[in-house]
């Protein structure tokens, strides 16, 4: 049965007059990958540094596995790991002088010999904190969150700034903390990553969602749906095209068509066959968070993409995925 | 919460040791610190005035004057001969003091009638051992005077230093490098860790975790205590191997240690509240204790010092630091030291409770 771990109801935080969140709501399930998605400034650190007990909320309420954050402050950061944003610890202290550091702040720990391992840094055990590289911090930061065997971990952008190996390094570790039933709650600005790593995203900016549930059924709610893309089309195959499909559009060489339905494709091929012009190629996109975002905002989550996890080396050695393309 | 704390103290240690600027700050500065001023203040170490005399009188009469200004105990005489010319000779030799004891001196003292003796003293005013030189020609002169017109001392000044036995500079001195240790040290750490793990987010990542401020405070203090411990015992290592100084630790000494290390803690705590840059906040806290590091009399008597100066000494912190350091370890003198050490410790409550109070973590 699935047990809520975190309510969150109409909650709304004000810096002065400005909302950084403006009445949001949701829950999520024990054993969960929840992911806020957003560009800057939407208030996703907020949000959650609300649910970390670190910030007040102005009105609404919060409950982290049942406790309210204004009356049970100590006891909910007992039971929760975070990695903060921008985060960082001691740089003259080793990686797993570190770790124990700040298992010594909780009243149990985990030794740091199991977290090392876990995210994979036994070479850099007894190396300097500052001497590692944006990626191996991170994957500290991320062991640390996990040292007092925490129920729900936050991830305030975990993989910003890193590059792409690095990256899928870090969605490994994440993936190993849902293997193992954890709570997880990511915040992002990389669509790939949240549709990889949730099991559900709210999409938000302006301190609101603008959509909440599964990457699918939110890409099938607020998608385009699919489209077929011909590329260097002539003139007889665009006029053929034009004549079936009065909305296509034309961007340039290429043909761009919307797939009502499945068996819109054979009949596109038929009639491009029969025009007896001539094409490049055929291409069918999905559409991803990135377009639903840029349709419910007008605007861009990020300037560059997270790349796609197509050969996914797995970290510890024995996963190996592969994704299709749709 | 005893863990926690222990757990973040070591935390400090362990960074101390492997970062090699703190070392320098707790160790070799006071060291240096006192190496300078020791070899600059107690090289001679004397105590007297040099005074150069030229005697061209030379007669029994004359000797009879030199040898009692011998006899004060308080100057070297420097013999210029006669035939030399003694404008020449200041410019060869800078004296500070130029005794020139005229040809008619031994005919000076038959009967009235006669025009005065009179020696010329020529000195350099911006010595301060110049004036030092007149008073000691003046006062055998007058003894002269007194004793040719058949007076009587009917007042007579019995002197003795006032450290009574011997007390040098360096003793003088290491009770105010302490004192000043205990400032700095604290002081800038308090500044530079707080704007430090507030900037890089250390402080963000242990909010996240059970350690509250009050706890963190503490620890930050406690180790402070040991950093400030280990200059005083390198600071008394060096008075006693180099300069044999006569200082003792009291327990009240310790305490007021202790009480200073906390007061500027405090004073660091309360700069880094409000000051979040960590270059402006350290800025400020040189601008706090580089006056109060010499207003405060820790390298100069401020007896020898301008009125408004002592007056000023006496609203800053790091006075009564030292003037109880000095009382309780050099004079032996408790009783003015105790009441030194209260104001330390008002001083310290005050500044501790208002630092504990203002700091916070969090940047809402
Ligand atoms: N302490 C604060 N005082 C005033 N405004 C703040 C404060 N913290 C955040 N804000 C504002 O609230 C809004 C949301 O900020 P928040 O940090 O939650 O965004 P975010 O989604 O985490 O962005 P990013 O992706 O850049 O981390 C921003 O407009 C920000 O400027
Ligand atoms: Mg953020």
């Amino acid at each position: 049965m699935a047990v809520t771990v975190i309510e969150v109801r109409n909650l709304v935080k004000k810096y002065g007059s400005f909302a950084a969140v403006d009445g949001i709501s949701f829950e999520v399930m024990k054993g969960e990958v929840f992911s806020l998605l957003g560009p800057n400034g939407a208030g996703k650190t907020t949000t959650v540094e609300i649910m970390e007990c670190l910030r007040t909320l102005t009105s609404g309420e919060v409950r982290i596995l049942g406790m309210d954050v204004n009356k049970e402050t100590l006891k909910i950061k007992g039971r929760i790991g975070v990695l903060p944003q921008d985060f960082n610890a001691f740089d003259f202290l080793t990686v797993k002088e570190n770790i124990e550091y700040f298992g010594g702040m909780f009243n149990k720990s985990l030794p740091a010999d199991d977290l090392i391992r876990a995210v994979d840094l036994g070479e850099k055990r007894d190396v300097w904190f500052k001497k590692l590289s944006g990626g191996l911090k991170q994957r500290v930061g991320v062991a640390i969150s996990m040292v007092n065997d925490p129920d729900i971990i936050f991830l305030d952008e975990p993989t910003t700034g890193l590059d792409p190996k690095a990256r899928r390094d870090v969605w490994a570790v994440i993936q190993e903390l849902k293997a193992k039933g954890k709570t997880v709650i990511l915040t992002t600005h990389y669509m790939e990553e949240a549709e990889v790593l949730s099991d559900r995203v709210g999409i938000i900016d302006h301190g609101r969602f603008l959509a909440l549930g599964t990457p699918h059924d939110i890409i099938e709610q607020f998608g385009t749906g699919s489209r077929c893309i011909i590329s260097n089309c002539d003139d007889a195959c665009a006029q053929s095209l034009k004549q079936q499909w009065p909305g296509i559009e034309r961007k340039g060489g290429d043909i761009v068509i919307k797939l009502e339905n499945k068996g819109s494709l054979p009949e596109i091929i038929y009639t491009l066959d029969r025009s007896g012009g001539n094409y490049e190629q055929i291409q069918v996109t999905r559409p991803t968070l990135e377009d639903v975002f840029l349709r419910l905002t007008g605007k861009k989550l990020h300037e560059e993409e997270a790349p796609p996890p197509t050969e996914k080396k797995g970290l510890f050695g024995r996963k190996k995925k592969e994704k299709g393309v749709a | 919460m005893a863990n926690r704390v222990l757990v973040a103290i070591k935390g400090e240690v362990k960074t101390f040791w492997r970062n090699k600027s703190t070392i320098f700050w707790t160790v070799a500065f006071p060291v240096l610190l006192i190496l300078l001023f020791g070899a600059i203040f107690s090289g001679g170490g004397t105590g007297r005035v040099d005074i150069h005399v030229q005697d061209l009188s030379d007669t029994p009469a004359s000797q009879a004057f030199i040898v009692s200004l011998v006899d004060t105990g308080s100057v070297n005489i420097i013999n210029v001969s006669k035939g030399t010319d003694i404008d020449q000779y200041i410019k060869d030799n800078s004296p500070y003091a130029v005794l020139i004891i005229p040809a008619n001196f031994s005919e000076a003292f038959p009967g009235p009638g006669q025009s005065p003796t009179q020696l010329q003293l020529r000195t350099d005013p911006t010595n301060s051992g110049s004036s030092i030189a007149y008073s000691i020609v003046a006062g055998v002169a007058s003894q002269y005077n007194l004793y040719f017109a058949g007076g009587t001392n009917w007042i007579t000044v019995g002197m003795s230093d006032i450290t009574q036995t011997g007390f040098s500079y360096i003793d003088f001195f290491i009770p105010g490098v302490i004192a000043l240790t205990s400032m700095t040290t604290t002081i800038f750490w308090m500044v530079s860790v707080m704007t430090r793990y507030r900037t890089n987010g250390i402080f963000k990542k242990l909010t996240t975790t059970p350690i509250t401020r009050y706890e963190w405070l503490t620890a930050q203090i406690l180790w402070q205590l040991v950093v400030v411990f280990m200059s005083v015992a390198v600071i008394m290592l060096v008075g006693i191997l180099v300069f044999d100084m006569h200082l003792t630790l009291t327990p009240l000494a310790i305490l007021v240690i202790i009480m200073s290390s906390a007061l500027f803690s405090s004073m660091g705590m309360i700069i880094a509240r409000f000051i979040h840059d960590e270059e402006t906040a350290s800025t400020a806290a040189n601008a706090i204790t580089f006056p109060m590091m010499f207003l405060s009399g820790i390298f100069f008597n401020l007896a020898f010092m301008p009125e408004w100066l002592q007056a000023i000494a006496k609203v800053l912190p790091l006075y009564y630091v030292g003037e109880a350091l000095r009382n309780t370890m050099v004079y032996d003198n408790q009783v003015a030291a105790v009441n030194n050490a209260l104001v330390v410790l008002v001083l310290a409550v005050v500044f501790f409770v208002a630092g504990v109070l203002l700091s916070k973590w969090k940047d809402e």
